[in-house]
C-alpha cells in the first residue's frame, strides 16, 4: 500500500506529459522534447554507468549510430520509411557494442574509458571523410515538420526507457546482477553470475537506447553532421546529467537530464551557442564529485544523522580533518 | 625509399617529445591509480604559455620551457591532493569518480581556453623555426631534432631521479604498495602531490616543444589525451619504461599513416592498433614495469 503515492505521482507527471502540447506553443513544446531526450539519454549512460560500474566516455558514438542510420537509409539513395530505419540502427549500435565491450569489459573499468573514448574520437574522424556520410557538410533529410509527432515520439521512447530500465534494474534477477558484478565482482562471479555476459548485455543495452534516440534526433532536427551527433560534447553532458542527478539511481538521470538542458537552454538564449558552456560542465563535474558524490538523488535518500550534514561530510572528505574521511 | 626514411625520423623524433608526457601519464597511474584525462589540456597550456611568451614579450618559445615547468608544476601539486582525496575517498566507487575527476578539470580547462583564447590556432616562434639539418638523404626540421633531444633529456632526469635517489626510491615504492611505503614511512599524500606536479610540469614542457613544431589550439588536447591512452594501453598501465618504447611506436604510426593514407585515418590507425592490443595482450605488450 506504501508505493500507491509514487504510483499516482508518477501517472499525474505522464497525463501532465501527455496534455502538454494543447498548452505551450511550437517553441517551448521544442525545448521540451529535448528535455525528454536528454532525460533518456541519461537514462541510458546509466545503465553502464551507473548500474554496470564502467565509465563510457565514448557513449555520442551510440547516438551518433543510430542518427547516421537514418540521416543514411532516409536519403536520396534509399528513401526508406522512419520506422523502417530505427531498427537497423539499433542493430548496429549493439553489435559495435558487443566488439567494443567484448575485450575491455574482462578489464578494469579504466581501459574500458579509454577503448570507448578512442572509438567515438575514431568513429568522429572516420565519418569525417566518409562519402556515405557527407564528410563533414553533414546529411539532410527529408523535413517532417509536425512538432507534436516527435514530442509524442521522443514521449514512447523515455517511457520505453524508463520502464525496461525499471524492470530490468530494479524488478528482476538481471538488475540483482548487475549490481552485485559493480559492487564486487569476485564474489558475484563465485556466486555463479557470468559477469562478463552480464556486463555485455548491459552495454548493449545502453547503446541500443541511445542509438534509438539518436534516430529520433535525426529526423527531428533533418539536418545532422559529425558534430551535432558524434561530438565529444554530447558525451560530456550525458555524464554531467546522472553525476549530477545521482550515479546509478532509477530517478537521477531523469533529474539531472531535465535540470541541466534546461540551464543549457537559459545559456543559450542568454548568450548563444558559446564555448563558456564546455567549461561550466566541467565545472559541475568537478563539483559534483567533490561535494555531492551520490549527486541530487542522494539528497533525498540520506538518512544523516542530525548534524552532521551533507556540506559537512563532503567538507570532511575534501580537507580530511575529522568525521569519517 | 627516401620518402619512408624520412617519415620515420619525423615519427620517431615527435615519438620521444610525446614520450616524455607519457611517462609522467604513466608515473601517475602507478602512483596516484588515477588515469588523467587532463593530460591533454596541460600540453595544450604549455603551448599557449609559450605562444603568449613569444607574442607578447617577444621572447624566444624555448625560454618558455623552464616557466612551463615551474607555473604548472606548482599548479599540479596544487590539484593533485584533491585528485589523492577523491581517490581514496568513502564514497562507493572512488576509482569512477576520479576519473569524473580529471575528465571534468579537462572539460573545464578546454572550455576555459576556447572561452578566453577562441578557436584559432597560433604557432609559436622560435629561433630554429625553419632550419633544417641533413642527415644523408634525409631532411629532418632542426626544430624536431632539438625538441627531441630535450624531451629525452628530460626523460632521462626523470628515470635518473626515479633509479638513482631515495626520493625516486620511495615513488617506486608508492606505486609498488601503497600501504607498505606508508608503514615504511613515506609521506604517501604528499609524495602524490610531488607526482602530481612533476607530471604537469613535464607536460607542459613537452607542449611548449609540440607548440613549437606544430601549433596550439584549444581542441587539439584531445588528440595528445588519446595519444597518452594509446601508449598507457601498449605499454600496460602504471609501466614506466615501456611508454618510451611505445610513444617512439606510436610516433612512427602516426607518420607513416599521415604520409601514406593522409592524416584523417590516423586516429583510425591509432584506434585499430589499440584494439588489436586490447584483443591479444589486454596487460600490454610490454608487460609491467616500474
Amino acid at each position: 500500500m506504501k508505493r500507491w503515492p509514487s504510483i499516482l505521482l508518477l501517472v499525474v507527471i505522464l497525463v501532465a506529459l501527455a496534455l502538454l502540447p494543447q498548452f505551450v506553443n511550437a517553441y517551448w513544446l521544442r525545448i521540451a522534447t529535448g528535455a525528454l531526450m536528454w532525460a533518456g539519454l541519461a537514462c541510458s549512460w546509466n545503465i553502464i554507468g551507473g548500474y554496470a560500474g564502467y565509465i563510457d566516455f565514448g557513449h555520442s558514438a551510440f547516438f551518433g549510430i543510430g542518427a547516421y542510420a537514418t540521416a543514411i537509409l532516409m536519403g536520396g539513395s534509399f528513401g526508406w520509411p522512419f520506422a523502417a530505419t530505427v531498427p537497423v540502427g539499433l542493430v548496429a549500435a549493439a553489435l559495435v557494442a558487443a566488439v567494443i565491450g567484448g575485450p575491455t569489459l574482462r578489464l578494469r573499468g579504466a581501459y574500458f574509458a579509454i577503448a570507448t573514448w578512442a572509438f567515438a574520437e575514431m568513429l568522429l574522424q572516420l565519418v569525417n571523410v566518409l562519402e556515405i556520410t557527407g564528410g563533414t557538410g553533414g546529411l539532410s533529410l527529408p523535413p517532417f515538420l509536425d512538432e507534436n509527432f516527435f514530442y509524442f515520439t521522443m514521449l514512447a521512447a523515455v517511457a520505453l526507457t524508463y520502464g525496461v530500465t525499471w524492470l530490468l534494474f530494479e524488478r528482476s534477477r538481471f538488475g540483482y546482477k548487475v549490481k552485485a558484478l559493480r559492487d564486487h565482482e569476485a564474489a558475484a562471479e563465485s556466486m555463479g553470475i557470468n559477469t562478463s555476459l552480464v556486463k555485455l548485455q548491459a552495454f548493449a543495452l545502453s547503446a541500443v537506447l541511445a542509438a534509438l534516440f539518436g534516430s529520433i534526433f535525426a529526423y527531428w532536427v533533418t539536418f545532422i553532421n559529425p558534430k551535432s551527433v558524434l561530438g565529444g560534447d554530447i558525451t560530456d553532458q550525458m555524464v554531467v546529467m546522472v553525476l549530477l542527478g545521482g550515479l546509478g539511481s532509477f530517478w537521477g538521470p531523469a533529474l539531472g537530464g531535465v535540470a541541466l538542458f534546461l540551464i543549457n537552454r537559459l545559456i543559450w538564449m542568454n548568450f548563444g551557442d558559446t564555448a563558456f558552456y564546455i567549461a561550466i560542465l566541467g565545472a559541475a563535474i568537478i563539483l559534483v564529485v567533490l561535494f555531492l558524490p551520490e549527486g541530487i538523488a542522494g539528497l533525498f535518500t540520506r538518512r544523516g544523522k542530525p548534524g552532521n550534514s551533507l556540506l559537512r561530510q563532503s567538507l570532511a572528505r575534501l580537507v580530511g580533518r575529522g568525521g569519517r574521511a | 625509399m627516401d620518402l619512408l626514411l624520412q617519415t620515420l625520423a619525423n615519427g620517431i623524433l615527435i615519438g620521444g617529445v610525446v614520450a616524455t608526457f607519457a611517462i609522467g601519464f604513466q608515473l601517475t597511474f602507478g602512483v596516484l591509480h588515477v588515469i588523467d584525462f587532463a593530460v591533454g589540456a596541460w600540453v595544450i597550456l604549455g603551448g599557449y604559455l609559450a605562444y603568449f611568451m613569444s607574442s607578447l614579450l617577444g621572447v624566444d618559445g624555448f625560454l618558455a620551457l623552464p616557466v612551463a615547468f615551474v607555473l604548472f608544476g606548482t599548479l599540479g601539486y596544487l590539484i593533485g591532493p584533491i585528485i589523492y582525496r577523491v581517490r581514496n575517498s568513502r564514497t562507493a566507487r572512488p576509482e569512477l569518480m576520479a576519473l569524473a575527476l580529471t575528465f571534468g578539470l579537462f572539460t573545464l580547462l578546454r572550455g576555459g581556453m576556447l572561452t578566453f583564447w577562441g578557436f584559432n590556432t597560433r604557432s609559436v616562434d622560435t629561433a630554429l623555426s625553419g632550419g633544417s639539418l641533413m642527415i644523408g638523404p634525409v631532411a629532418v626540421p632542426m626544430l624536431r631534432v632539438v625538441a627531441f633531444a630535450f624531451a629525452m633529456a628530460a626523460a632521462a632526469a626523470l628515470f635518473f631521479m626515479l633509479y638513482r635517489t631515495r626520493y625516486g626510491l620511495a615513488i617506486r615504492a608508492t606505486a609498488e604498495n601503497r600501504e607498505t611505503a606508508g608503514l615504511m614511512g613515506v609521506d604517501v599524500h604528499r609524495l602524490s602531490a610531488t607526482v602530481y606536479g612533476i607530471y604537469a610540469g613535464l607536460t607542459a614542457m613537452a607542449g611548449v616543444l609540440m607548440g613549437a613544431i606544430y601549433s596550439v589550439n584549444p581542441e587539439i588536447g584531445l588528440r595528445y589525451t588519446l595519444f597518452a591512452f594509446f601508449i598507457a594501453v601498449l605499454a600496460g598501465l602504471g609501466s614506466v619504461g615501456g611508454a618510451i618504447l611505445a610513444a617512439l611506436f606510436l610516433g612512427i604510426i602516426e607518420a607513416v599513416v599521415a604520409t601514406y593514407w593522409g592524416s584523417a585515418y590516423s586516429h583510425l590507425a591509432i584506434f585499430a592498433t589499440l584494439y588489436l592490443v586490447l584483443l591479444v595482450a589486454p596487460k600490454g605488450i610490454l608487460g609491467r614495469g616500474l
